[in-house]
């Protein structure tokens, strides 16, 4: 049965919750090992700024929704993956891993995907950030966070994830819908957007700096222990949701993406012959082509008040 | 008992509207002494200018243009007109043309209702009763206002004001202090409270299209002008009156010169607003004029002070000490300010109205109010809407507007009295035939170009706004036919 937008909206609007909520000084934060700290750290930032930058992807998104409905839910969208990060943030905190005023440094593959971001998103169809971002979230939500959970026993983090898992799996529910409903426009449409899309720049642009991007993330998940077999599980739910959809199977960039995830999560494919380079070739880019970090980068906060 | 004497006509409301009705009436020798009144609900004439007193508060139409053209003003002391200077000259108007004497302060209305064997309207005001043969409702557009309902409002145990009913004891220096809503009366409360508050948050949920306000004193010389050549002053307002007709092109229908308008808001963007997120943020996704255009050119300095924050992030819900935006931070603030705007009477006024055998104008009106030429409706005779359904401008001066139904008052008056008639009622068909043409032509405009403002009922139904020219406007109301009427006598 297709999904009641409004019903959701209101759902969202009744779900919300604040870092407030949350004892940050609770005790368990003392479970996380010494050892674990330098590992989890980096992949906690990567982490918080994924989310951030999930976030940005909605904003766009909310510009391009077809209803008024799906544009105030993208709103809020926007909103809780930030409040993701800021949750994360505020874990890491928790943690001893951040100084007093200490934000983690974003890497050169988050700093270009948030320059492509600013600089074409706003532009993209909704097929396009709408196909990309629930595989991400299925990715974060399927395997990222368990892993989490399953390595950390800070009962504060499994309370913080609880949370976030149940704001992502209306995400998800919605992220599919949303699919279903691209797919029901005629082949005609979907054809012209696709080529329109594939063929610009921008999109060329995105994929090489998206390609280094999730395998340099893969590549610290697995290092610090993530059974690559997992990753897969997880991404192969995002085909299972789709193919469940009876329309969604004809977007073309659900069929891309879908190609794409699997031979990102499989580590035998030959992607990773190309992947991996990109990540070690990303490392010399130089910094001083990257633009200034952007504002809304740096609203950021692991305070629970302001 | 008040009820006693029987009134010629009755105004609801000593607002600009009230008080022009009743200055034309009585140049029309229809107001002479006891035979009308005006009820009140405040001991001050003025209405919503004299309930509008935040800081900052002033028209975002000129002087010239925000005034009668039957009552000269050559005083006006800014290009603007400040909601003080606003009251003062309504003040003025009273006193000069002698009309206190018929008002009854403290009234305020709470039921109409029609005796059709006598064609008589009771008002009643609480324990007060009025008769009068022809009521005049000009309680105005925007009478009202209350707190928007937001999550965990009556949990803030802060500081609470709304931008239509100030309090002018809190001081804001040293304060944290929020502002919810970005529409005309934010844009211009904003620039005051950065120079007095600590830190103002901004919380917004839509930003609008901002044009720069070109606002400078009145020079001495030109009041001087003014004041010994009133045409001077007729012809400089003329020129304003069809500057703003001209916009319309743009801001009522969406035609290219709509786009013309949205690149000059981006340009005024680009050029004040440095920080290209923040842009992003403040950049509207609707026509321009489908919303009120946002007239200021302090408001994005203000939002880029140190001491100021735009935050467009929703507002989870308002807790005990502060505003819980989604992105899950709590905002701690000493007050809150409420720009969000008044109680639009989409639906009628905000009182029980009956008419004819017993009719509720809340039912007849319940999916939005419609009238005949926005001042009449069927089946509540010899009642007059100022500022009533369809009657808005979206692009000139709403007074312009209401001349056009003061002098459509007039003629109405002294049709029932010259004919001696119990009652004009408006015939059912003539006004569902208006009503259609309206809705027609309201289709292609702005308004109903996909935003939500509060120009439309919940449903999407608009009846407030007038689909054309000032001029047509106009027009439609010079002309008053008997034929339209179902005239009793």
């Amino acid at each position: 049965m297709a999904l009641d937008m409004d019903v959701m909206l209101t759902k969202i609007k009744d779900r919300q919750w604040a870092l407030a909520d949350i004892d940050w000084d609770a005790p368990g934060a003392e479970l996380v090992r010494p050892e674990m700290t330098p590992k989890l750290k980096k992949f906690m930032a990567d982490l918080c700024w994924i989310e951030n930058i999930g976030a940005r992807g909605f904003a766009a998104m909310a510009r391009k929704a077809p209803t008024a409905t799906l544009a105030e839910i993208y709103r809020y969208f926007h909103a809780e993956e930030q409040r993701h990060a800021n949750a994360e943030l505020a874990l890491m905190k928790r943690w001893g891993m951040l100084e007093d005023g200490e934000m983690p440094e974003p890497n050169v593959n988050i700093r270009l995907a948030m320059q492509w971001l600013d600089d074409y998103s706003d532009d993209l169809p909704l097929s396009v950030l709408g196909t990309v971002i629930p595989m991400l979230e299925v990715a974060l939500d399927g395997a990222l966070l368990k892993f989490l959970l399953d390595e950390v026993d800070d009962p504060v983090c499994h309370q913080v994830f609880e949370k976030i898992n149940n704001d992502e799996s209306r995400h998800i529910a919605v992220d599919f819908e949303v699919l279903e409903m691209i797919g029901h426009a005629d082949a005609r449409k979907l054809a012209i957007e696709f080529v329109g899309t594939v063929a610009s720049p921008s999109l060329i642009v995105g994929a090489l700096i998206s390609i280094p991007l999730l395998n340099r993330i893969r590549n610290e998940v697995i290092g610090m222990g993530l059974d690559p077999q997992r990753l897969y599980s997880a991404l192969m739910r995002f085909t299972q949701f789709g193919e469940r959809g009876e329309h969604t199977r004809r977007v073309p960039a659900y069929q891309v993406i879908k190609r794409y995830s699997g031979w990102m999560a499989n580590p035998d494919s030959p992607y990773h012959l190309l992947a991996n380079p990109a990540v070690w070739l990303s490392g010399f880019y130089p910094k001083r082509l990257l633009k200034p970090i952007p504002s809304w980068f740096k609203e950021l906060t692991h305070e629970p008040a302001a | 008992m008040a009820g006693a004497h029987i009134y010629q006509t009755l105004i609801v409301g000593a607002g600009f509207t009230g008080i022009g009705a009743a200055i034309k009436l009585a140049e029309a020798g229809l107001a002479g002494d006891d035979e009308i009144v005006i009820l009140e609900r405040s001991d001050r004439v003025g209405g919503t200018w004299r309930d509008t007193r935040y800081p900052g508060a002033a028209c975002d139409i000129p002087s010239l243009l925000y005034s009668f053209s039957f009552v000269a003003n050559p005083g006006w002391s800014r290009a603007y007109p400040s909601a003080g200077e606003i009251c003062a000259h309504i003040e003025d108007m009273v006193d000069r043309f002698d009309l206190r004497r018929h008002i009854r302060f403290g009234t305020e209305v709470t039921r109409l209702a029609f005796d059709e064997e006598a064609g008589m309207w009771t008002v009643a005001a609480g324990r007060k009763k009025f008769r009068a043969r022809t009521v005049v409702l000009a309680s105005g557009p925007l009478p009202d206002s209350s707190f928007p309902a937001l999550r965990g409002l009556n949990s803030y145990t802060g500081h609470k004001i709304h931008s239509a009913r100030w309090d002018r004891d809190y001081d804001f220096t040293g304060k944290k202090v929020a502002v919810i809503g970005t529409g005309a009366s934010a844009v211009q409360i904003i620039p005051e409270l950065v120079e007095q508050a600590r830190f103002v948050k901004v919380f917004q949920r839509t930003p609008g299209w901002v044009i720069p306000r070109l606002d400078m004193a009145m020079p001495a010389a030109v009041q001087e002008l003014f004041a010994k050549v009133p045409a001077a002053q007729q012809l400089a307002r003329q020129a304003l009156f069809w500057g703003h007709e001209a916009s319309a092109t743009a801001l009522v229908w969406n035609t290219p010169l709509s786009g013309l308008v949205a690149q000059l808001g981006k340009a005024h963007l680009r050029a004040t607003v440095k920080d290209p997120w923040l842009r992003r943020q403040l950049t509207p996704d609707f026509t321009p004029g489908c919303k009120r255009m946002l007239i200021s050119s302090d408001y994005y300095p203000a939002l880029q002070r140190d001491n100021c924050k735009l935050i467009a992030w929703p507002i989870a819900t308002l807790s005990p000490s502060g505003i819980r935006t989604s992105d899950g931070v709590e905002h701690q603030l000493d007050a809150i300010v409420f720009a969000t705007g008044y109680d639009v009477h989409l639906t009628g006024p905000p009182f029980p109205v009956t008419g004819l055998g017993g009719r509720s104008l809340a039912t007849d009106w319940s999916g939005g109010g419609q009238a005949f030429k926005s001042i009449q409706t069927h089946g509540y005779p010899n009642l007059f809407f100022m500022t009533g359904p369809n009657s808005g401008p979206g692009h000139n001066s709403l007074l312009v507007y209401v001349e056009g139904q003061i002098d459509y008052v007039v003629r109405a008056v002294g049709a029932i009295r010259r004919g001696s008639l119990r009652y004009l009622d408006v015939r059912d068909d003539v006004q569902r035939r208006h009503n259609q043409q309206i809705q027609r032509r309201l289709s292609k405009t702005t308004w109903m170009s996909g935003c939500r403002s509060w120009y439309l009922t919940e449903d999407g139904f608009n009846a407030s706004m007038y689909p054309g020219f000032a001029t047509q406007y106009l027009r439609q109301m010079r002309s008053f036919r008997l034929a339209d009427y179902h005239a009793v006598a």
